[in-house]
């Protein structure tokens, strides 16, 4: 086990930021700590690092106690925090070293781990720039560099992708599955879903403190009743015939957005074909008509009733 | 041992590029030294030397005149009075019932004058001489403009001695995670916290002497003004108004949640405020301090200092120069504990 935390509690004053929060983070695996601005996953982050004191609660990482003073424990973990943290007046190239020279002392190995960590960010053509005369998107990048240049069993990256162009967020969001492939674990915060979807093994879904389900991304699915959503719009449709529709199999809800309606359907097969079916008997006209599998903004909505943007 | 030097090498880096540091450590100084020249340009007579004073053979008054250190005693015949005078041998002539005599008006007439007008006053309080600081007095003289400005200048250099208050706070910022984003970033490295804060203050150290290196060369190569005779215990004095400066900073920086530049701000404002206290903004205000509260112009960091550098380079006396060395050590000391204190916790209850 890299990271175990058991009930976790930490309070600011009267607020709950973490209410008996639980995570195992496996070697090798990228998990997610999928919750809305807020949520404590930020905070989860840093009671595990040490850097904040906590009320109730146990955190091992690697299997140890995790102190301020674990300083064997912090050689092996990497941190890319949310804000760009690097020093204004040091070039990308001194920043990256500056960082990997607090955790590997052979100069010679440094300097190849720098070029490495440049190479991978795709910074080469930036390394004599500060940092504030790079954009956004590059910003992010050194922020990242700095973080996993010496090469840590373990990383944290707490939302690196905000704030960035979708050309950068591809970029960070490879980069990260490539630093998985060759062996590092990553907890890896966001409020972006898609993000979650895309790049991880295991998702805690976050929400008021507490981890509220934790799984695959087809398991966290699997959860929730509705298996299927069918989008479809049509030019006319009475009232008595939208409630009719609900006839179909395994349609539990219908919903009406705009012109559209949203029909959910649970666990079961066929759904299109129901529906299609219904369509010719009534004899009704459509303009649009598509599938959505669950996402896990359903999930988040089921499990919290409301939106994970919210 | 290494990452010692590296972190030296990159917190003097990120230092020395920062353009506040370039603009109040090391410009500024500068413009403001220009400025007072220019102000108070030809009002300077920096060949101060001793006055010389003829009394009588047997004169009560000369165990006084004795204990102030710019006065030069010629014991002369009742004849030969008028004769020193205009050969200016002499610049005054006090006789046995305090009155003096002098040939031509000037500076150092004047300065007698008050010095006999005090010692009047004493006498007339029946307080004892030795309780009575004659060389403050003589710095303070609104009659002696050199030595006023003189006094300016001086103050100008204690107070950017103290200037490494700005590198003290931004070094503590740098390893506070509660403070900076790079200060919660580095303390989940494996450095040490006093790795870095000891890098940190000698890089504020070296880059405050530099600037204040600058700042004396300046003055005395181009505007033309020796201010330091006594070179030995002058740096002396320098290095530790820098230790001071360094150590109020580290305190500022760590003793309180606000934003950089309002610690930035607190720094300056407080060393800004001991200086004017010590004479910077003008003499008078040390006069004032002098006559009403005689013990803050003893314990101001800025005044130890610019009252010490005025003594050993002008006056070349160090009488005052160990009592003012050791109240600034203490200062630095208890800064630093007290910095310590705050600094040693690790986790925090908020970020």
């Amino acid at each position: 086990m890299v990271v175990e935390v058991k009930k976790l509690v930490k309070r600011y004053d009267e607020l709950i930021a973490l209410d008996h929060f639980n995570m195992k983070v496996e070697e090798g695996e990228i998990i997610g700590l999928l919750g809305p601005n807020g949520c404590g996953k930020t905070t989860a982050i840093n009671c595990i690092l040490s850097l904040l004191n906590f009320d109730k609660g146990e955190i091992k990482v690697f299997g140890e106690k995790m102190t301020p003073n674990s300083y064997d424990i912090k050689r092996k973990i990497g941190l890319v925090p949310q804000e760009v943290s690097v020093f204004e007046n040091l070039t990308v190239y001194e920043n990256i070293d500056y960082f990997c020279g607090l955790y590997v002392e052979d100069k010679f190995t440094r300097k190849e781990y720098v070029k490495e960590a440049i190479d991978f960010v795709d910074l080469k053509d930036y390394t004599k720039f500060y940092p504030k005369k790079l954009s956004g998107g590059l910003k992010r990048r050194l922020n990242i560099a700095c973080g996993i240049a010496h090469k840590p069993k373990l990383i944290f990256l707490d939302e690196p992708t905000v704030a960035v162009d979708a050309q950068s967020r591809n970029f960070i969001l490879d980069g990260i599955k490539k630093l998985n492939s060759e062996g590092s674990t990553i907890i890896y915060t966001t409020h972006y879903l898609e993000e979650a979807e895309r790049l991880c093994n295991r998702i805690i879904i976050m929400d008021k403190g507490r981890s509220l389900v934790s799984g695959t991304n087809e398991e966290l699915k699997a959860m929730i009743s509705t298996s299927e959503k069918i989008v479809v719009g049509f030019t006319e449709i009475e009232e008595k015939i939208v409630q009719k529709m609900k006839s179909i199999p395994h349609v539990m809800d219908i919903e009406k957005i705009g012109e559209d309606y949203i029909i959910k359907f649970e666990n079961g097969f066929n759904n299109l074909a129901n529906l299609m079916e219904f369509v010719e008997k009534n004899q009704l006209v459509y303009t649009k008509l598509h599938s959505q599998l669950p996402t896990l903004n359903d999930v988040f909505l089921e499990l919290t009733g409301k939106e994970l943007r919210d | 041992m290494n990452n010692l030097i590296r972190n030296i090498i990159y917190q003097g880096k990120n230092t020395l590029r920062d353009y506040g540091f370039s603009f109040w450590s090391v410009i500024y100084p500068l413009i403001l030294a220009m400025f007072f020249n220019i102000a108070f340009s030809g009002m300077m007579n920096m060949e101060l030397e001793n006055i010389d004073v003829g009394i009588l053979d047997g004169n009560p008054i000369e165990q006084v005149l004795e204990e102030i250190e710019f006065i030069n005693i010629h014991k002369i015949h009742e004849g030969q009075k008028i004769e020193k005078l205009d050969s200016e041998e002499i610049h005054g002539f006090i006789d046995e019932d305090l009155n003096l005599i002098v040939k031509k008006s000037g500076v150092n007439e004047t300065i007698i004058k008050e010095i006999i007008e005090q010692i009047k006053q004493m006498q007339k309080l029946n307080r004892p001489f030795e309780n009575y600081d004659f060389e403050a007095d003589y710095i303070v003289d609104r009659n002696q403009m050199a030595s006023s400005i003189i006094v300016v200048f001086y103050s100008l250099i204690a107070m950017f001695s103290t200037y490494g208050v700005s590198a003290g706070i931004a070094t503590v910022s740098l390893i506070q995670a509660n403070l900076s984003n790079i200060g919660a970033r580095i303390s989940i490295t494996p450095l040490k916290k006093k790795n870095f804060l000891f890098a940190g203050i000698l890089v504020s150290l070296f880059l405050n002497l530099a600037a204040n290196g600058l700042l004396l060369l300046f003055v005395k190569y181009i505007l033309k003004i020796d201010l330091l005779k006594n070179i030995k215990y002058s740096i002396i004095l320098i290095i530790i108004g820098n230790l001071f400066g360094v150590s109020l900073g580290m305190f500022i920086g760590a003793s309180n949640k606000k934003s950089m530049n309002t610690k930035i701000l607190i720094g300056v404002a407080s060393t800004l405020f001991l200086s004017f206290l010590s004479g910077m903004m003008g003499p008078w205000m040390k006069v004032v301090i002098d006559e009403h509260i005689p013990i803050l112009a003893r314990i101001n960091p800025i005044s130890i200092i610019s009252n010490n550098l005025y003594r050993i380079n002008l006056l070349q006396s160090n009488k005052t120069l160990g009592e003012g060395i050791v109240f600034l050590s203490i200062y630095c000391l208890l800064l630093i504990f007290s910095s310590y204190i705050f600094l040693r916790r690790k986790s925090y209850d908020s970020l």
